[in-house]
């Protein structure tokens, strides 16, 4: 799986909020997309997943592009959104039915990814539940769930670790290790630095809509031309005084 | 304070105007006027067949002029937020809601005022009361309703008893009395008993002004249920943002989900159908629609008006529907399934189809019921399944299309 984002320009009706992005995600890579609020990270997954249409540029998965063929391109995503959307009407065994069917997933396999991660996230006894019954970390963990059983290539989480609690947080790592391990791509968007710096492979650096550098940690420190000892936070910080 | 209130109330009525205009703007009051013309139909021949003063013509004045007393409360316009920002005006809430209560008494008066009207020919042809009768009873419940409003303004300071017995209680058991002894004896005790009751309620609000200790919590909750009340109207006709309609399980239901295979195709159905089902607005819509209707088709005699009613009510379920797709579609995850839009349509026409088909069954056996089995029934009948088609097949994926993105 390869995800590469040519030159996109995008954005809400007339304003644009990217400007000529580029960055790719490889193969079993854990990428963390990162920026100050309203840097556009949120804007940028939503042109990846498809929600927004680009202006300009291209973004393609494994070479195809949502245009070329839309079921191809959206059965190889999974995503987490940043809140927790959910239907009102269905309980939690049947939000996990629906995403079966609509991914056309097989469905004693599927089910059987889903339990272990139920069980892991502690919702194996709520499975007759309504959303409004749960808590906003719990749904966060139903999202999680049900992005995480599909056989999806490309996962992309919108601040997962926010309202998460640490065992959750620690978990969800996990798998992200483990589908990682699998040959699966991950791209995820935080604030939540010293957990994304030990779990990531490279890092997209995001400031007003363009991405102000990209690699892995030694990568940016030496574009930043900063000691062996900084961490992400120093970076970042950096970063952000740069348009002071 | 009271600049407050008129700052409120202006808005208020803003946002009244704006839902009032979507909905004097839709076919769907077409609708309406033309079912008010058909009840008014029924009531003139209701009237007509009425020769002689009936045994419950008395009971049935006096029930419909109880219930319409009723009807309308104060509107504080109090806000979720004012508990915290505006507690220490709390001294100061009293000309509020003296200013709230001013504003309050036009709608029971109109209300009032109506009721009487339409009633005075039933209650003069079956319950023998003269037109001065009337007019004197129907001053008196104003003049009443007038003072149940401070049951409503002691409520919010708690302080709607007298010793332990409510007041509420003891208002309406005042009202029922003094309308039985005015519908059956002297209609004058109405308005009598009204004045005392009236002055006797200002007397007991005064006091509040210096020592009342304003009751948050049931204050805001009250005018939150009564806003909630006025957009659940508004949201029959209109879409009414921050409506939020109960959800139930009604696992006894689930049987009706087997008919639905797991497969890729029936994704839509598997959801439409179980929101439908659970979701109280749209289920009781349906319910509500399609007994009314039936019970409308076994009283009317007329053929015309029985063929307006089929053909109607088979429309405004469908119409109301659309709602819930749209409710739907704003589902961001469901945008990123990979299925059509095309199959999103059909599904959810064929959820409708089914609806729509109970609701037609339903009222065939009502029309069977009235008319036999007759050339008339048949004609209704299949008026019925017209429509049933058209708005199935050429109304709903038309107007479901917009909603897609």
């Amino acid at each position: 799986m390869t995800l590469e984002v040519k030159e996109l320009t995008g954005g809400y009706g007339q304003v644009a909020v990217l400007k000529k992005e580029t960055f790719t995600v490889e193969s079993g890579q854990v990428v963390g997309l990162i920026g100050l609020n309203g840097a556009g990270k949120s804007t940028t997954i939503k042109h990846i997943i498809g929600l927004l249409t680009p202006r300009g540029g291209q973004i393609l998965i494994d070479g195809i592009s949502l245009h070329d063929d839309v079921e191809k391109y959206r059965k190889k995503i999974a995503y987490v959104p940043e809140m927790p959307i959910l239907y009102p009407e269905l309980t939690l065994r049947e939000h996990i039915d629906l995403t079966i069917m609509a991914y056309g997933l097989d469905h004693d396999k599927t089910w059987e990814n889903a339990n272990k991660l139920l069980k892991t996230f502690r919702l194996d006894n709520k499975l007759d539940w309504f959303p409004q019954n749960f808590s906003k970390g719990m749904k966060q963990k139903v999202m999680i769930v049900c992005a995480f059983m599909t056989d999806a290539s490309l996962f992309i989480i919108d601040e997962p670790f926010t309202g998460l609690d640490p065992l959750a947080v620690n978990d969800l790592l996990n798998i992200v290790e483990a589908k990682k391990k699998a040959g699966c791509s991950v791209l995820m968007s935080t604030h939540i630095l010293a957990t994304v710096q030990n779990h990531a492979d490279k890092f997209v650096l995001i400031n007003q809509g363009q991405v102000r550098a990209d690699g892995t940690l030694d990568e940016l420190k030496k574009k930043f031309n900063m000691q062996a000892d900084t961490n992400l936070d120093d970076i970042y910080i950096k970063m952000s005084h740069e348009d002071l | 304070m009271t600049d407050l209130w008129q700052k409120r109330l202006r808005r208020h009525q803003l946002n009244q105007f704006k839902y009032l205009r979507l909905i004097f703007n839709d076919n769907f009051v077409l609708a309406f006027i033309v079912l008010i013309g058909a009840l008014g139909f029924w009531y003139s021949n209701l009237l007509g067949t009425i020769h002689h003063q009936l045994v419950l013509g008395k009971p049935i004045v006096i029930l419909i002029l109880f219930l319409a007393v009723q009807i309308g409360g104060i509107a504080t316009l109090l806000e979720d937020p004012d508990s915290t920002f505006l507690l220490v005006k709390e001294k100061q809430f009293y000309r509020y809601f003296k200013a709230a209560k001013n504003y309050s008494v036009f709608i029971p008066i109109v209300t009032l005022a109506l009721v009487n009207f339409l009633l005075s020919a039933f209650a003069s042809r079956a319950a023998g009361l003269k037109i001065i009768d009337i007019v004197l009873i129907a001053i008196g419940l104003i003049v009443f309703k007038l003072g149940f409003l401070n049951v409503n303004f002691m409520a919010l300071y708690g302080e709607n008893h007298l010793g332990s017995l409510d007041l509420k209680l003891f208002s309406n058991i005042l009202l029922v009395v003094s309308l039985i002894v005015s519908t059956y004896f002297f209609s004058a005790t109405m308005i009598v008993v009204a004045l005392v009751y009236y002055l006797f309620l200002n007397v007991r609000v005064k006091p509040l002004e210096t020592s009342g200790r304003l009751r948050w919590e049931y204050a805001i909750a009250t005018e939150n249920q009564r806003m909630f009340r006025i957009k659940r109207f508004y949201n029959l006709f209109t879409d009414v943002p921050g409506v939020n309609s109960k959800i139930k399980r009604r696992k006894w239901l689930d049987g009706l989900f087997n008919f639905i295979k797991p497969k890729k195709r029936n994704t839509y159905l598997f959801l439409f159908a179980r929101g439908f089902v659970r979701n109280n607005e749209y289920i009781g819509l349906f319910l509500r629609l399609t007994i009314i209707q039936a019970i409308m088709l076994c009283l009317i005699d007329s053929f015309y008006i029985s063929l307006i009613v089929e053909m109607l009510f088979i429309y405004l379920v469908g119409f109301q529907l659309k709602p819930y797709f749209k409710e739907v579609m704003q589902n961001l995850m469901q945008r990123l399934y990979p299925i059509s839009g095309k199959e999103k349509i059909a599904s959810f026409t064929k959820l409708s189809t089914v609806i729509l088909t109970i609701q037609w069954i339903i009222s065939a056996f009502a029309i069977l019921y009235k008319f036999g089995m007759s050339t008339n029934s048949l004609i209704i009948i299949i008026a019925g399944l017209a429509v049933l088609v058209f708005v199935n097949y050429f109304y709903m994926p038309r107007q479901l299309k917009k909603y897609l993105d």
